[in-house]
């Protein structure tokens, strides 16, 4: 099962954790698993290309399954709207995950 | 900027694990000497489990079940009852006779 927590600081997203395996199927076809790869991996390249704040990385690239990152304290407003509206659309969308395959995600 | 790893929070190539995937050697069971073929004495002409086919004449059966010949001769394959199978070993000189 993958368990995320998300951690707010003054209503804004600071970090969020991300640990485990899916096991939701076989290696190659686990739909769950992508899904929250393909959501994770999209908004921290967001963070770091589009809106250009660099947030701090901490993963196991071996063995999968854990990444934790941290949004650095961001200055710009504007930056972090845009930082806001990428990291909240992250939660809902692992919110909706979890709540449609919630024996594979459990969001804390 | 992360590289797209679409299985990152899946199981690992190396990190599943199943419980299964053993299995024993074939036993090479089966026919040994054909039908009509000739055998000697001692000569094992059926391996099996159980009786598939039953010993006939000059045949006995092992403590495996393996049948084989008691003496040199030929081998027939023949029906026992409605539907079972024997086999039976018959010396050259019964054999012309058959």
């Amino acid at each position: 099962m993958i368990k995320a927590k998300i951690i707010r600081n003054n209503n804004n997203i600071v970090k969020f954790e991300i640990r485990g395996h899916a096991d939701a199927g076989e290696y190659g076809s686990d739909i769950v698993c992508s899904a929250v790869s393909a959501l994770t991996i999209s908004i921290v390249n967001g963070l770091d290309l589009v809106v250009n704040v660099h947030p701090k990385v901490t993963s196991d690239d071996l063995n999968g399954g854990l990444m934790i990152v941290e949004i650095p304290a961001i200055v710009d407003h504007d930056k972090q709207i845009m930082a806001n509206a990428l990291l909240d659309t992250f939660e809902n969308g692992l919110k909706d995950i979890s709540h449609n395959y919630s024996d594979y995600v459990k969001l804390q | 900027m992360l590289n797209m790893n679409l299985q990152f929070f899946s199981h690992h190539k190396g990190g599943g694990s199943t419980a299964n995937g053993r299995d024993s050697a074939g036993r090479r069971l089966g026919t040994k000497a054909a039908d009509g073929s000739t055998v000697t004495s001692g000569s094992i002409i059926y391996r099996q489990r159980g009786t598939h086919i039953y010993p006939g004449k000059n045949v006995k059966r092992a403590s495996d079940d393996t049948l084989f010949a008691l003496v040199d001769g030929v081998v027939r394959f023949e029906r026992m009852g409605r539907s079972k199978r024997q086999v039976s070993v018959y010396p050259e000189s019964e054999a012309v006779a058959k």
